[in-house]
């Protein structure tokens, strides 16, 4: 016994604090394999209050409060499954963040992307889109989008048109001004927005601006769907024209390239190969027997949905 | 040795209630929890949830703000008034001093939580809300955070002032709400972050953990195994935090 | 007395603190031996800042010391045993104010463990000792100094403790209240406690302590019955104040004096020892000049005091 504390006794304690560390870190553990972390998360996306509230109550940092929250939705993007269901707090939350800072122009970009190529919500990625617009006016990215949807998505080629020209009416080169063909591409939108040659350069110019892997593959098959078309109507052009020049039917593609009307019969995009039926002239696919109306209608105004 | 300790408790309780913080922030609470009957007359569609929510998150913020501005002055206030010479040198040991001033304060909070819960059923009677057995767990676990937030408190005040002990208690309240996202957010960087946060991820107070007012408003169910596991959680970690300190404590000189 | 238990011993207690932002080492005490018998008061004297409270805290176990041992009742400090059979008052203490008289000494009676019959018992007895039974639901926050003191001094002894440790008792009291603490440590003594306290106030000190220790800068530099240390060193004088002795009167006395000093009409003179004040007189009756007033001068422990403070000092 001495008048010092006797360091055997404080040393069992140690112990005892580093036995209870680990029984906490094995309750964590086992929480975390037991309730999903992530609905929890999920919630509180949902349970967001509105920017305009949740604005004041950041005193000032409501640019960190919009940083912050991006974050959390991009993670919880990043690893879910996706729930229909659940893009309305997607949107919610997109919203509060372009609420808190309008010029957050990256998050109705993508969030747009997001919203109208993944959930399949072009009413939402359209409404967040528009949202942005005024207080960018220097951003062709949003317009760019916008145009993007309505062409795609709407089939709307008119106010496509308006929203590309919008794009390219923003000053300054790329990427910080909209890329050269933004132009052309409004231009060729007002003179024939059913030419499947349009859409594939539009294509092309959103997969250039995509980094996401989903939604470039979303793209990427969207161009493949899109080639097969423009590969039709080439293939029927050409056989209208035999039909004009010969007055008969072909027999068959092959017939096309010898007369010179072809180059080559294009490959099939999904692999199959292209069909003559010499009976009646029509040019079908093998993979896909299904014509995505969209580009035969001579109405621009056309407003069903292009079948995949 | 449990008497002993009791009338330690029932001491600081008595002097908790002398504070004048503590009537203000339960003044505020009643007013907050009082004004989503307010609030829910100008909302259209669903003001059960509006009131839960008004509800449950001021009962826990005005709690929290409870724990840390009373709790860092449980011990530094006795070192500076000198009170705790007259302590320390009865036959009590000093973890039963400390633990006297922990459930001194504890018990402070249940009294306060108590009046909160009655005034928001109160306005969920009036207002027609369900409650759900959800919504006790819910209040279960608000206090089981308070619990240990106030036990870091007193961590903090066993060897720094007042303010600084304010300072680090907010701190870990705000990673132990995070530390969650920081893991996930981790998961994208570099090894060498991911090993740091996670660190602080196991070792620091999840205090998510005890968060179910997601679980109230959208009547997720919330098994009893969790329950149990979340309950063992906050008492473990409590019991860490009381530990340490008692280290702390038994060796500090009281200038 | 001076054979019986030796209640309180402390060897070779050395404690340093560190300070400031570097932690530079300063020394509170240094190599400290006490020893306290059982039924003694002893006094524990020095200058502020010589280390008192620092002993006292060591002593309590309110601090560690750094090296060195200390026992309370042939224990080491810190047995719990040994503070139940002890009572102490901090230095100008704060207690709980929002308690009144009774709640407040219950508190430290449940905190001995006592049963609630004997606690209560206790608080009538020592409210009646310390003269406060008015104060009993009074709040604490309406206390004087003197009443906080006294209260305090209660809840020392609550627990009926056979050592009273009491750190500067006396200070910060007007003359009354210092009488009041003076009375009751000998009461205590009295009923056979032993009472340990610390104090500058010397004066005090010499009317009821057997036994004092000096300390000066965390050394112990006189320790012994009152008695034996102003004795070893006593030189007792004698101050006559006279009116209207004149130069020629003043001539007359010079040379039996050691000092004189004059102001006015007035002289002081300082007459060294016993064999020359019956002389002095004669010599002041014959210049037909007015005694004012003589004053044997004993040599106190305050001369005592000063001069260790005074060679500790030097010596640096």
């Amino acid at each position: 016994m001495r008048v010092f504390q006797p360091a055997m006794r404080i040393s069992l304690l140690w112990c005892c604090a580093g036995l209870l560390l680990g029984i906490v870190v094995l309750i964590q553990l086992k929480l975390e394999q037991h309730s999903g972390g992530r609905i929890a998360k999920l919630e509180q996306l949902r349970l967001l209050p509105r920017g305009e509230v949740l604005r004041p109550a950041l005193l000032g940092y409501h640019h960190v409060g919009a940083d912050f929250l991006w974050l959390r939705v991009v993670q919880v993007l990043g690893d879910r499954v996706v729930r229909d269901q659940d893009y309305e707090w997607l949107y919610h939350a997109l919203d509060v963040i372009t609420t808190l800072d309008p010029k957050y122009v990256y998050a109705y970009e993508a969030g747009g992307t997001v919203l109208a190529e993944l959930a399949a919500r072009v009413d939402l990625s359209n409404q967040l889109l528009e949202k942005g617009l005024a207080p960018n006016p220097n951003s062709w990215q949003i317009p760019f989008k916008l145009g993007f949807n309505h062409f795609f998505h709407l089939n709307n080629y008119r106010r496509a048109a308006d929203y590309l020209a919008q794009a390219a009416r923003v000053p300054g080169e790329f990427p910080i001004g909209p890329p050269l063909y933004t132009a052309r591409l409004a231009a060729r939108l007002y003179a024939q927005g059913n030419n499947p040659d349009v859409a594939l350069e539009f294509l092309a110019g959103m997969l250039d601006q995509t980094t996401d892997e989903k939604i470039r593959g979303q793209l990427m098959r969207r161009i493949k769907r899109v080639s097969l078309e423009r590969d039709l109507q080439m293939l029927e052009r050409a056989v209208q024209q035999f039909v004009e020049t010969r007055d008969t039917r072909p027999p068959s593609l092959a017939k096309l390239v010898e007369a010179g009307l072809l180059a080559q019969i294009p490959h099939e995009p999904y692999g199959g190969e292209y069909r003559l039926d010499s009976a009646t002239g029509d040019v079908t696919s093998s993979t896909h027997s299904e014509r995505m109306r969209v580009y035969r209608s001579s109405d621009s105004m056309a407003s069903e949905g292009d079948p995949e | 040795m449990i008497a002993r300790i009791l009338s330690i408790s029932l001491n600081s309780f008595r002097e908790n209630l002398r504070e004048k913080l503590l009537y203000n922030l339960l003044i505020f609470a009643l007013l907050m929890i009082g004004s989503s009957i307010l609030l829910s007359r100008i909302t259209i569609g669903d003001y059960h949830r509006l009131i839960l929510d008004i509800g449950l998150a001021s009962i826990n913020l005005f709690g929290v703000l409870i724990a840390i501005f009373v709790g860092i002055g449980l011990v530094s206030k006795e070192i500076d008034r000198k009170t705790i010479y007259t302590i320390v040198s009865k036959p009590i040991p000093r973890y039963a001093f400390l633990l006297g001033k922990y459930f001194g304060l504890v018990i402070t909070l249940l009294a306060n939580t108590a009046v909160m819960v009655l005034g928001l059923l109160v306005v969920l009677y009036v207002m027609d809300v369900p409650i759900t057995g959800l919504f006790f767990q819910s209040i279960g676990l608000i206090f089981l955070e308070l619990m240990v937030i106030t036990a870091v408190a007193l961590l903090f005040s066993t060897f720094t002032s007042s303010t600084l002990s304010a300072i680090f208690t907010l701190g870990i309240y705000v990673i132990g709400h995070m530390s969650g996202d920081l893991k996930e957010l981790a998961k994208k960087l570099d090894e060498i972050s991911q090993a740091i946060i996670n660190v602080v991820y196991y070792v620091l107070p999840n205090l998510e953990r005890f968060n179910l007012k997601g679980h109230v408003i959208h009547g997720l169910d919330f098994g009893a195994s969790d329950m149990a596991l979340t309950i063992s959680y906050g008492l473990t970690y409590a019991g860490l935090l009381l530990l340490l300190a008692g280290i702390i404590f038994q060796r500090r000189d009281f200038q | 007395m001076a054979t019986s238990t030796i209640i309180l011993k402390t060897e070779a207690l050395r404690k340093t603190f560190k300070v400031g932002f570097w932690g530079r080492q300063v020394t509170a005490l240094e190599g400290l031996d006490l020893e306290v018998r059982q039924g003694e008061v002893f006094g524990f004297l020095g200058p502020n800042g010589a280390g008192k409270t620092t002993t006292l805290k060591i002593l309590m176990g309110l601090i560690y010391p750094t090296s060195g041992q200390a026992w309370l009742f042939g224990k080491p400090i810190g047995d719990r045993d040994s503070k139940a059979r002890l009572g102490f008052l901090p230095e100008s203490p704060y207690f709980y104010d929002y308690l009144t008289g009774a709640e407040f000494l219950r508190f430290y009676g449940d905190l001995f463990g006592l049963s609630v019959s004997v606690v209560n018992r206790r608080i009538g007895e020592l409210l009646e000792l310390v003269g406060m039974t008015h104060a009993r639901d009074l709040q604490l926050r309406k206390f004087s100094k003197g009443m906080l003191q006294r209260i305090g001094i209660a809840q020392a002894l609550i627990n009926d403790p056979e050592l009273v440790v009491l750190d500067e008792p006396m200070s910060g009291l007007d003359p009354i209240g210092r009488k009041e603490i003076r009375d009751l440590i000998l009461r205590l003594k009295e009923e056979g406690k032993t009472i340990f306290f610390s104090s500058h106030i010397l004066h005090d000190a010499e009317m009821l302590c057997d036994r004092v220790s000096i300390l000066v800068k965390g050394r112990l530099v006189a320790m012994g019955r009152v008695s034996d240390l102003i004795g070893a060193d006593s030189t007792h004088s004698i101050e006559v104040l006279v009116e209207g002795l004149g130069s020629d009167g003043l001539a007359q006395v010079k040379p039996l004096t050691e000092k004189v000093t004059v102001t006015g009409d007035r002289a002081l003179l300082i007459l060294k020892g016993q064999q020359s004040v019956n002389e002095v007189l004669e010599r002041i009756r014959t210049a037909k000049a007015k005694l004012i007033s003589l004053t044997p001068h004993n040599s106190s422990l305050e001369d005592l005091f000063i001069r260790q403070v005074r060679e500790q000092r030097g010596e640096e």
